[in-house]
């Protein structure tokens, strides 16, 4: 279901709808609005102009004077320096955000985070990329239907961040939120979003769907027979059906009627 | 000595009570004002900031003489107050502590407004994406982490109210038991010449407002490591 705002303050002005369960990446140079965006999808700033829709719940429209509060929409935010609470322990801070409970949920959270050991640690006695973990679940304590990341990892080192992306997409996929996260890093993104969004100067740049991205590359085999050859190149019949086309090397001695193994790689989900 | 023995002591439990009130009923005013100032952008704020700041560049005997004229019953408010709510502010010590209140507010609000405004706003914005309400904000996240602002507030307002005079001197009257403070009885006992009790009264305040700043370091060190 779409989600679709306009306009705001200093000057940005954004269209956009996203897919329930996405996770979408957006990224620019620093102050293109990025965070800005995120910041009115969240309810934290109000723009000017604007218009947000969630599935049927109407978050914003000014033209009809309708803002509805940041508490009440279905958002979990995670931010830059993970804003986890210094005079709680990691447990209180999850308990703050699901509420005093008999039912061990804040432990089943934190065990999904690999952070058990640590719930009764105070933050400031945390690593970065723990602290984010715990922002994480936090945020996603309370079930989101949107969940909203502002550079979550950019003060971490490389392999903290690769580790913390590779939570995210499984956090992502487990809960089924609409995920927007924001990177100034476009590679990072690329790995891991199912949609690109470059936002530049309070304006969206370029929009980049599908096969491109979200790819773990995986090895593919094909036999089949060579059926003809032009030049350097054969047209060989695979079992299945379907023919193929490939580039032979020079050296090779190839004839028509030979059986031929080619190796692919190609995008998992192809 | 028996000088100790013999000593009036209201004047320093009076002060003491003076002060314990002032301190608390400003607690409860001032977390609002200051949590309101630190969050809230409006047109005459710095109006309203300079305000409240007054009591801390004017002569305290310009303020009591305004509140002489504000409480006297022969004045708008004062007679208000007489008729309506038979409440009467000069010369009692309820007198004193509204006084002080508007005396020593700026020493409870500065401090939390300061130590609000340092607070990361990630914060504040964290506990609202969670969906809570800015009071539960206030007193569960932002208040708790806050401590040592909130300490200094409470000590500099205690602080300050015991080192009342000139106030307490336009509206307090001297009535013992009432409105002679320690600060009063000490200016008293020099007139009259009695330099030892004068003494006395200045060495216990002396040791009360020492101790109290030795307690108020000493915690604030064991807590900076949270």
């Amino acid at each position: 279901m779409p989600l679709v705002f306009s306009t705001g303050p200093a000057d940005l002005a954004v269209e956009l709808e996203l897919k329930t369960g996405s996770l979408t990446g957006l990224y620019g140079p620093s102050g293109s609005g990025k965070t800005t965006l995120l910041r009115i999808l969240a309810g934290l700033t109000t723009p000017t102009d604007g218009f947000i829709r969630h599935q049927d719940q109407l978050w914003l429209d000014t033209t009809h004077q309708v803002v509805l509060p940041v508490q009440q929409r279905p958002v979990g935010m995670v931010f830059q320096d993970a804003a986890l609470f210094p005079n709680m322990t990691v447990r209180e801070n999850v308990q703050f955000a699901t509420g005093k409970r008999r039912d061990g949920l804040v432990d089943e959270l934190l065990e999904l985070v690999n952070l058990g050991a640590l719930a009764n640690r105070k933050p400031d006695s945390l690593s970065g990329g723990q602290r984010q973990r715990v922002a994480l679940i936090r945020a996603l304590a309370r079930r989101p239907q949107v969940l909203l990341l502002d550079e979550p990892f950019s003060a971490l080192d490389e392999e903290t961040r690769e580790q913390l992306l590779t939570e995210l997409i499984r956090l992502h996929r487990q809960f089924g939120t609409t995920t927007i996260l924001v990177s100034h890093q476009r590679e990072e993104l690329s790995r891991v979003a199912d949609r690109l969004i470059k936002v530049e100067n309070g304006r969206i740049r370029e929009r980049e769907t599908g096969e491109s991205l979200n790819t773990a590359l995986v090895p593919v085999r094909f036999t089949g027979t060579i059926v003809r050859i032009e030049d350097q190149r054969a047209i060989v019949r695979l079992p299945e059906g379907g023919v193929m086309q490939i580039q032979l090397p020079l050296a090779a001695s190839w004839k028509p009627g030979s059986s031929v193994t080619v190796v692919v790689s190609e995008p998992a989900d192809q | 000595m028996h000088l100790w023995m013999d000593l009036d002591w209201q004047p320093i439990w009076l002060t003491l009570r003076l002060a314990l009130v002032t301190t608390t009923l400003l607690l409860l005013i001032g977390i609002p004002i200051a949590s309101w100032l630190a969050y809230t952008r409006f047109r005459g704020k710095s109006i309203l900031e300079a305000i409240i700041s007054l009591p801390l560049v004017l002569p305290p005997s310009v303020l009591g003489f305004y509140f002489l004229l504000t409480f006297s019953p022969a004045h708008a408010v004062g007679q208000w107050l007489a008729m309506y709510l038979d409440v009467h502010l000069l010369f009692t010590f309820q007198g004193l502590v509204v006084a002080s209140l508007f005396y020593s507010l700026p020493f409870m609000v500065h401090p939390i407004q300061a130590g609000l405004e340092n607070l990361s706003p990630s914060l504040r914005e964290a506990a609202y994406t969670l969906g809570k309400s800015r009071s539960e904000t206030l007193w569960r996240v932002l208040l708790p982490n806050i401590k040592p602002a909130l300490l200094t507030g409470i000590v500099l307002s205690f602080a300050h109210t015991i080192g009342e005079f000139g106030l307490v001197l336009m509206i307090g009257g001297n009535l013992p038991g009432q409105t002679r403070v320690a600060s009063i009885a000490i200016y008293d006992e020099v007139e009259l010449l009695r330099y030892d009790t004068a003494h006395a009264y200045a060495l216990l305040l002396l040791a009360i407002s020492f101790g109290i700043l030795l307690a108020v370091y000493s915690i604030n060190k064991r807590w900076v490591t949270f």
